[in-house]
C-alpha cells in the first residue's frame, strides 16, 4: 500500500524548502557558493637540460594534453600508443575507418562527406568543462552548438498509450502540467498562513501557474506548448487533446527524460565541427610526430632516477628510458603488463572495473525525422537501444549519421550479440518510433567499447555503490594519483572522480604536471 | 566497339578505384591476444584473461576449436568464457596455426600466488584424484587431454574448476573432455575444496 502524503505533510516539506533557500543566501552572501573561473593555466618551469625526456603511454586526450603542454616548455616527449590512431575513446567514425573491435572488427561504409560522421566515443561538451574549453579555444578548433534537447522528438514505450510514440513535449508539457495543479490545490488559500508570507505564497502560486501553464482556476486544461493541433498562423491555433495523467503515469521514463537535460548534459552543450577527433587533431597537429603507434607496451619500471619503458613494435621489442612517464593506458590493461608500482597502486588498478557503453549508428538514406520537425535531438524509447540521436550536423542536406543505439548504462545485452543480431535488435526497437526505418537506413556499425581493442572498456567505475563513494575507495583513488617515486603518473579520466568525460582527462593530465612542477621546484 | 570499349573503360578505372580505396584501409591481424592476456600472454587478472605463455599448443587448438565451434563460452554464466568466445569466432585455421605459433614463441615466467583462505595439505589429498590425469606435478598429459595446471594463474584455475563443478563449463554435449572433468571435479565437491586444491596446486613448481 502507497502511503498518501497529508496536506501538512506536504505544508511541512515547504517549510524545509523554505529553510533551504535561506541557507543558501546566506552561503552567496558569505562567497561560499562555487563561482566562475578561468580555466587553469598551466605555468610550468622549463625542462631542465638534464631531464627532459618524457614517456607518454597512450595518445589519448590526457596523454595528448600532457605532450603539447610539457613539450611548450622543452621536454622531448614520445607518445606510444598500442592501436594504430590517436584519440582514445574520442573516436569518430566516418567512410572507410577502421573499428577495432576484437571478434567485430569493421570497416565504415558511411558515404564520404564532411557532416557524414559519428561520434562514438566523446560526442557532447558542456559549457562548463572550460579546460577543455580552453584547449579548443588555443588549438582553434571549430565548435557548434550541440542538440541534446529537442522538444519535437520522440517519448516511446509500451506501457504508455499502447506503445504509440508521442512527442517529448506533449509528455513534458502535460506532465508538467499536473503536477503544477496538484501543488497548486495543495496550496489553496485556507493553509498557506504557515510556512509563508501572503507576498511570498502569491509568488509561489504565480511560479506554479507559470511552472505547468495552469488557467486562472488553477487547473491544467491543455496548454498550446505543446503545439498546435492545427492552425497556429493563418488560422486560429488549435490546442492538441490532452493526454491523460493517469496515461503519463503508466511509464517509467519520465525520470530520464527530465534529468536527461540537467547536469553535464544541461544546455548549452558543444561538439567540434566535424567530428569530436578535430579536437584531437588540434593537439596532434603539435605533437603528432611525438606518436609511435601500434607501439604496445611490455613493460613499466620505475627507477631512482627515471622510468624504463619495453614495448614492442612491428615486431620487435624496444627500449625508451625516460626522466618522467605519464600512462593513461586503461587500469584493466596496466594490470597484465609486469610493473614494479607499489601495492596500493596496484590494489586500486585491480580495483576499477571497466565500463560496459556501447553505440551503434546508422547511414540514413534520406533526413525522414526532418519531414516530422525534428532538427537534432534525441528520441527515448523503452526499449535496450534506448536512444535515437538526429545528427546536429548537416541539416537539410540528403543523408545523415543517425545514433541507432546507445546503451550508457550497461552494455552487456548488446555486447553479447553478433553483429548482424545487434542491427536487427535497433531495427526492431527504432521501428517503434519510425515505422518505416528499415527501409530508411543502411550502412550500420555498432561498437561495444568493453571489446574495442587496446582499450577493451568504456570510462571507470570506480564506485561498486551507487550512493557514493566508499572511505576504501577514496583512499586507493587519492593512492593513484600520487605519483610513483615522483617519476611516474597515472593519467586519464580514470584518475577522476567523475569519468567518462574529456574535461576529467585532461584534468588528471594538468593535475599530475601541476604537481610535477611543484616537486622540481621544491 | 567504341561504346564497348569506354564501358570496359571505364569498368576498369571503376575496379582501380575500389582497389586503391581498399588499399588505404588500416591494415589488421588477428594477434589480438595480448591485448587482455597481458605482455608475453602472462595473463591479466585485471580482466580475468589467463596466462597463455607456456600453455601447450594441442591444448590452445582444442580450446581455440571450442570456442570458435559453440562448444566453450556458450553457457550464461560463464562469464569469462562468453568474453572470450566472440574472439574466437571469426578465426581462420590459418589464423589458429598462426596464434599458437606465436603464443608458443613466449617465455614462460612463474606465477605470483594471488589466492587466500586455501589449505594446501588438505589440497594434496584431493588433488591425487587430479594427479591420474594431469600428472603429479600437474606437469600434464598430451595423451590424455590434460593440459599442465603448474603455473597457470591461480585465480583462473578456481573459477575454471567453480564452472566445472556447476556446470557451466564442459556441459555441451560436444565437449568430450569438459564431460570428464565434470565427472573428476566432484571430489571438490565445494569452493572449499577448489580453494584448498588449487592453493595445493601453486606449490607445484614448474
Amino acid at each position: 500500500m502507497s502511503k498518501q502524503v497529508t496536506r501538512r505533510e506536504f505544508l511541512n516539506l515547504l517549510s524545509a524548502a523554505g529553510g533551504t533557500a535561506a541557507a543558501l543566501k546566506a552561503g552567496s552572501a558569505l562567497g561560499l557558493l562555487p563561482h566562475t573561473a578561468q580555466a587553469a593555466s598551466m605555468d610550468l618551469l622549463a625542462a631542465n637540460p638534464e631531464s627532459r625526456k618524457v614517456a607518454i603511454l597512450g595518445a589519448g586526450i590526457s596523454g595528448l594534453t600532457v605532450a603539447y603542454e610539457l613539450s611548450k616548455v622543452g621536454y622531448e616527449c614520445t607518445i606510444l600508443e598500442s592501436s594504430h590512431r590517436p584519440g582514445g575513446r574520442i573516436f569518430t567514425v566516418r567512410h572507410g575507418d577502421l573499428i577495432d573491435e576484437i571478434g567485430n572488427r569493421q570497416y565504415c561504409e558511411f558515404d564520404d562527406e564532411p557532416h557524414m560522421y559519428f561520434n562514438a566515443g566523446a560526442a557532447r561538451i558542456p559549457s562548463t568543462h572550460r579546460n577543455l574549453l580552453a584547449y579548443c579555444k588555443e588549438l582553434n578548433i571549430d565548435l557548434e552548438i550541440f542538440i541534446n534537447e529537442n522538444k519535437t522528438s520522440y517519448v516511446q514505450d509500451p506501457a504508455l498509450l499502447g506503445g504509440k510514440p508521442i512527442r517529448n513535449i506533449d509528455y513534458t508539457t502535460h506532465t508538467r502540467g499536473f503536477m503544477a495543479e496538484l501543488l497548486a490545490k495543495s496550496l489553496s488559500a485556507g493553509e498557506m498562513d504557515q510556512p509563508f508570507t501572503d507576498s511570498e505564497a502569491e509568488t509561489l502560486m504565480s511560479l506554479i501557474r507559470s511552472f505547468g501553464s495552469l488557467n486562472e482556476d488553477n487547473l491544467y486544461k491543455g496548454s498550446l506548448r505543446a503545439g498546435y493541433a492545427a492552425g497556429g498562423f493563418l488560422e486560429h491555433g488549435v490546442q492538441k487533446d490532452i493526454i491523460a495523467f493517469r496515461d503519463l503515469l503508466k511509464t517509467q521514463m519520465g525520470g530520464r527524460l527530465l534529468d536527461a537535460n540537467e547536469g553535464d548534459t544541461g544546455p548549452i552543450l558543444f561538439q567540434a565541427v566535424g567530428g569530436m577527433d578535430k579536437i584531437i587533431e588540434g593537439f596532434t597537429n603539435h605533437v603528432g610526430h611525438q606518436i609511435r603507434y601500434r607501439s604496445m607496451v611490455n613493460a613499466v619500471e620505475v627507477k631512482d632516477d627515471g622510468v624504463d619503458i619495453s614495448y614492442e613494435q612491428d615486431g620487435a621489442r624496444h627500449l625508451l628510458q625516460a626522466d618522467f612517464c605519464f600512462n593513461c593506458i586503461p587500469s584493466h590493461l596496466m594490470t597484465g603488463i609486469p610493473n614494479n608500482f607499489p601495492t596500493q597502486y596496484m590494489n586500486a588498478l585491480k580495483y576499477i572495473r571497466r565500463g560496459t557503453a556501447y553505440k551503434a549508428a546508422f547511414q540514413a538514406k534520406e533526413r525522414f525525422w526532418e519531414k516530422e520537425d525534428i532538427y537534432g535531438g534525441i528520441s527515448w524509447m523503452n526499449n535496450p537501444s534506448n536512444q535515437i540521436w538526429y545528427p546536429t550536423a548537416g541539416m537539410h542536406k540528403q543523408k545523415g549519421i543517425l545514433l541507432g543505439a546507445y546503451d550508457y548504462g550497461d552494455g552487456e545485452l548488446h555486447t553479447a550479440m553478433t553483429h548482424e543480431q545487434r542491427i536487427e535488435a535497433h531495427l526492431t526497437d527504432g521501428e517503434n518510433i519510425h515505422p518505416n526505418y528499415r527501409n530508411q537506413v543502411e550502412k550500420p556499425i555498432t561498437i561495444a567499447w568493453h571489446r574495442m581493442n587496446h582499450m577493451l572498456g568504456c570510462s571507470a567505475r570506480w564506485q561498486r555503490d551507487r550512493s557514493g563513494w566508499s572511505h576504501e575507495e577514496e583512499e586507493l583513488y587519492r593512492a593513484l594519483q600520487q605519483p610513483v617515486n615522483g617519476r611516474h603518473y597515472m593519467i586519464g579520466d580514470q584518475v577522476s572522480m567523475h569519468s567518462a568525460w574529456q574535461e576529467s582527462a585532461v584534468m588528471s593530465a594538468q593535475w599530475a604536471m601541476a604537481d610535477l612542477n611543484r616537486r622540481l621546484q621544491a | 566497339m567504341l561504346k564497348t570499349f569506354l564501358a570496359l573503360s571505364l569498368c576498369m578505372v571503376c575496379i582501380g578505384n575500389a582497389a586503391a580505396a581498399e588499399s588505404e584501409r588500416e591494415p589488421f591481424d588477428d594477434r589480438y591476444c595480448t591485448t587482455c592476456h597481458g605482455t608475453d600472454g602472462r595473463g591479466n587478472e585485471g580482466v580475468q584473461a589467463p596466462r597463455l605463455a607456456g600453455m601447450e599448443s594441442w591444448y590452445l587448438r582444442r580450446q581455440l576449436e571450442n570456442f570458435r565451434g559453440d562448444i566453450r563460452g556458450v553457457h550464461s554464466e560463464d562469464k569469462e568464457g562468453i568474453a572470450m568466445r566472440p574472439m574466437a569466432t571469426k578465426l581462420t585455421d590459418e589464423s589458429i596455426d598462426d596464434i599458437i605459433g606465436w603464443i608458443s614463441s613466449w617465455e614462460y615466467m612463474p606465477t605470483e600466488v594471488t589466492i587466500e583462505g586455501g589449505d594446501p595439505a588438505r589440497g594434496r589429498g584431493l588433488y591425487s584424484g587430479c594427479a591420474v590425469c594431469h600428472g603429479a606435478n600437474a606437469e600434464g598429459n598430451e595423451s590424455l587431454g590434460a593440459p599442465a595446471l603448474a603455473g597457470q594463474n591461480d585465480w583462473y584455475l578456481v573459477t575454471q574448476l567453480k564452472n566445472f563443478l556447476a556446470g557451466y563449463r564442459g556441459a555441451h554435449p560436444d565437449d568430450t573432455y569438459g564431460a570428464q572433468m565434470r565427472t573428476m571435479v566432484n571430489t571438490l565437491r565445494n569452493e572449499a575444496g577448489v580453494l584448498n586444491v588449487v592453493s595445493y596446486i601453486n606449490t607445484l613448481s614448474r
